[in-house]
């Protein structure tokens, strides 16, 4: 029997019952459905993560106390119910220690003759200080740095200036603001020139930056930043909480990241690697681990959603045992006028592929409805990969092969007398 | 050649069924000759070996011995698979009853045998035996949209489609009235006398009596009769 031929008759008997086929189906429908809604979910929130992080920049590195990752570039994690931000660490929950990060280590790492792969360095403190905001009180986020975060961070100046390396010298008192900062503190971006009480000290606003991207690491717009030294003395710390490392371009973040470790080591006089008091992490280390992360969980979810595919597949043999009972005499009808035990096979085999099949594409559609339905719900734009439909294609084709098999031999064995006999 | 006259050449055929520690000889020696082009009857009460005789004749069961010659060629100790092939290029089935797929077309089920082997023009075929059969205009009913003749008619063309050897019949009117049987015994005569070798099982007298000759069969040996 031709190929063809097999998948007309086996098409055809699956249309004879199109109300049974569905049911049987219905399983296979569910079990690709929720993979695909699972792994398209799991895949838009990977692709977002990935635009959130690569907002951060992929040719920077992050220099943090203490060791693995803490709160990316910027830092701007808050110490849950202290009246002052903590300059010591990115969020004192997280960093226990005290910085390790101090003057003498930006100072080394700023000498860019000495380090042909590093093209800009900044030094960051980060704190908060409770503010006025339209009548309200809030706790917002004061970042003291170096003059080049803002070139590092890609911030612009769109009112005043922004501090400068004299500012840093003289331990200046001066502040710029984000736009969202200061629209909540002043309730215009025209702030320039305005006095800003951060904590017991006043800060003069020297400049207002233009709206920014912002991530949900980083949000620059709801920030303030001041000279890393008047931070210091603010918030009462000496170190800092990161540092901020920007290479010469994404494909010396490596060399860049050897060698920061190879200098701060040297400043901080520890001569074993394994020992060091600070972590050094590229925009891509964190996207590696937050893939990592990710991904591990979207199969998982994908691998309990698989769980009903196999259900489904018992359903599909079930039926299908229950169909071959059912046909008994027109398999040996069909015997009787020439077919081989192996056509048998093949169209009981195929049968089951295409009942499976269909229950894929089908659920390739309702994958894709739930991802929608979810996607509004949860606010993730649903990813529908051909892998993830390859997968779906695929696996529903091993359940139909696997489940079918069974069927599809009883079948086949079926002596054409017992079968035409068979009442 | 003596060989290529006979259609059906049966040699001392046996067929025993194990029950318990005795064996039961369903056919105890069958020495059977049906010439090509003949319409023969194969008669017999119940439990008299004539299934089982049907069986063997059909390629759907094998004799523990004897030679079995179909249409020149010896068959007895062919593999199952060899068989099939046999049986759906030189035997025609008509049966008494489940003889069609359900809800399938009068052609397709004319088709059916020509999807599992080889036929020149078989569309062209089916129709022209359908036709033959007086459903030309059934072409497309559904098979349980047909009564009991039709059915068996078109049983008939299926039986013909792939040229076969003979046509093996039994009890094709079995579950028809006085008037369907008739219709149906002058159609097998017809397509009889048109060249093809009809081997009909039955145990009713008046549809023995289309037959040119019809063979008795008792405690699985055969009692010839001359008609």
């Amino acid at each position: 029997m031709k190929l063809y031929q097999a998948i007309k008759q086996s098409l055809k008997a699956i249309l004879r019952n199109k109300g049974r086929s569905f049911l049987t189906i219905l399983g296979i429908i569910i079990g690709i459905g929720s993979v695909i809604a699972l792994i398209s979910l799991g895949t838009g929130v990977q692709s977002s993560v990935t635009k959130q992080v690569s907002k951060l920049g992929t040719s920077n590195l992050t220099v943090q106390p203490g060791e693995g990752f803490g709160p990316a570039a910027g830092g701007q994690s808050q110490a849950g119910g202290d009246k002052n931000g903590p300059g010591s660490g990115g969020g004192r929950g997280f960093n226990q220690a005290a910085s390790t990060l101090t003057v003498t280590d930006l100072k080394a790492l700023q000498d860019t003759t000495a380090h042909p792969k590093i093209k800009a360095v900044s030094g960051n403190v980060s704190g908060s200080a409770i503010f006025t905001a339209g009548g309200q009180q809030r706790r917002m986020t004061v970042i003291g740095t170096t003059p080049s975060y803002f070139d590092i961070a890609n911030l612009n100046v769109s009112g005043g200036t922004l501090f400068t390396a004299g500012d840093i010298t003289s331990s200046a008192k001066v502040v710029v603001l984000g736009s969202q900062f200061a629209q909540d503190v002043f309730g215009t971006t025209a702030a320039v020139g305005k006095s800003l009480v951060i904590d017991t000290d006043t800060y003069r606003v020297v400049g207002v930056l233009g709206k920014a991207d912002e991530s949900s690491f980083v949000d620059p717009n709801a920030e303030a930043f001041v000279p890393y030294p008047a931070a210091m003395a603010t918030f009462g710390v000496s170190n800092f909480s990161s540092l901020t490392v920007q290479a010469i371009s994404e494909n010396n973040v490596d060399a860049a990241k050897a060698d920061i470790q190879k200098t701060l080591l040297g400043t901080h006089h520890i001569s074993d690697a394994k020992l060091a008091d600070f972590s050094v992490a590229s925009a891509k280390d964190l996207l590696s681990a937050v893939t990592t992360i990710t991904g591990l969980l979207t199969s998982l979810l994908a691998g309990i959603a698989a769980i009903s595919l196999v259900v489904g597949g018992i359903g599909i043999m079930n039926i299908m045992l229950v169909s071959v009972t059912e046909r008994t005499r027109e398999i040996g009808l069909r015997k009787a006028v020439g077919a081989r035990t192996s056509d048998i096979l093949g169209q009981f085999v195929i049968e089951a592929l295409l009942l499976t099949l269909m229950g894929g594409l089908l659920g390739i559609g309702l994958g894709r409805l739930i991802g929608l339905v979810a996607a509004k719900i949860i606010n993730i734009t649903p990813v529908i990969t051909p892998g993830a439909i390859l997968l779906a294609v695929g696996v529903s084709s091993v359940v139909g092969l696997v489940f079918g098999i069974y069927p599809a031999a009883k079948a086949a064995r079926l002596n054409p007398i017992d079968a035409l006999r068979y009442e | 050649m003596m060989q290529s006259m006979n259609a059906i050449e049966l040699t001392d055929i046996r067929k025993l069924y194990r029950t318990g520690d005795e064996d039961t000889a369903a056919l105890d020696g069958v020495d059977l000759a049906v010439k090509k082009g003949e319409f023969v009857a194969i008669m017999g009460p119940s439990g008299s070996g004539k299934s089982t005789l049907m069986h063997i004749i059909g390629l759907l069961d094998r004799p523990t011995s004897g030679l079995y010659k179909l249409d020149g060629q010896d068959v007895s100790t062919i593999s199952k698979r060899k068989q099939a092939e046999i049986r759906n290029q030189k035997i025609g089935f008509v049966f008494q009853q489940f003889n069609l797929l359900p809800r399938t077309s009068v052609l397709e089920n004319v088709l059916l045998p020509t999807i599992y082997g080889k036929v020149k023009d078989p569309q062209r075929r089916a129709k022209q035996l359908i036709e033959r059969v007086g459903l030309a205009d059934r072409l497309s009913n559904k098979s349980n949209q047909l009564s009991g003749g039709q059915v068996q008619r078109v049983a008939i063309a299926r039986a013909l489609v792939m040229d076969p050897a003979i046509i093996l019949a039994d009890e094709p009117t079995g579950n028809l009235d006085t008037k369907r049987s008739e219709e149906i015994m002058k159609l097998f005569r017809d397509i009889n006398k048109a060249g093809a070798t009809v081997v009909l099982i039955t145990h009713e007298p008046d549809v023995a009596a289309y037959a040119d000759r019809i063979i008795y069969i008792r405690d699985g040996v055969v009692q010839e009769k001359a008609k």
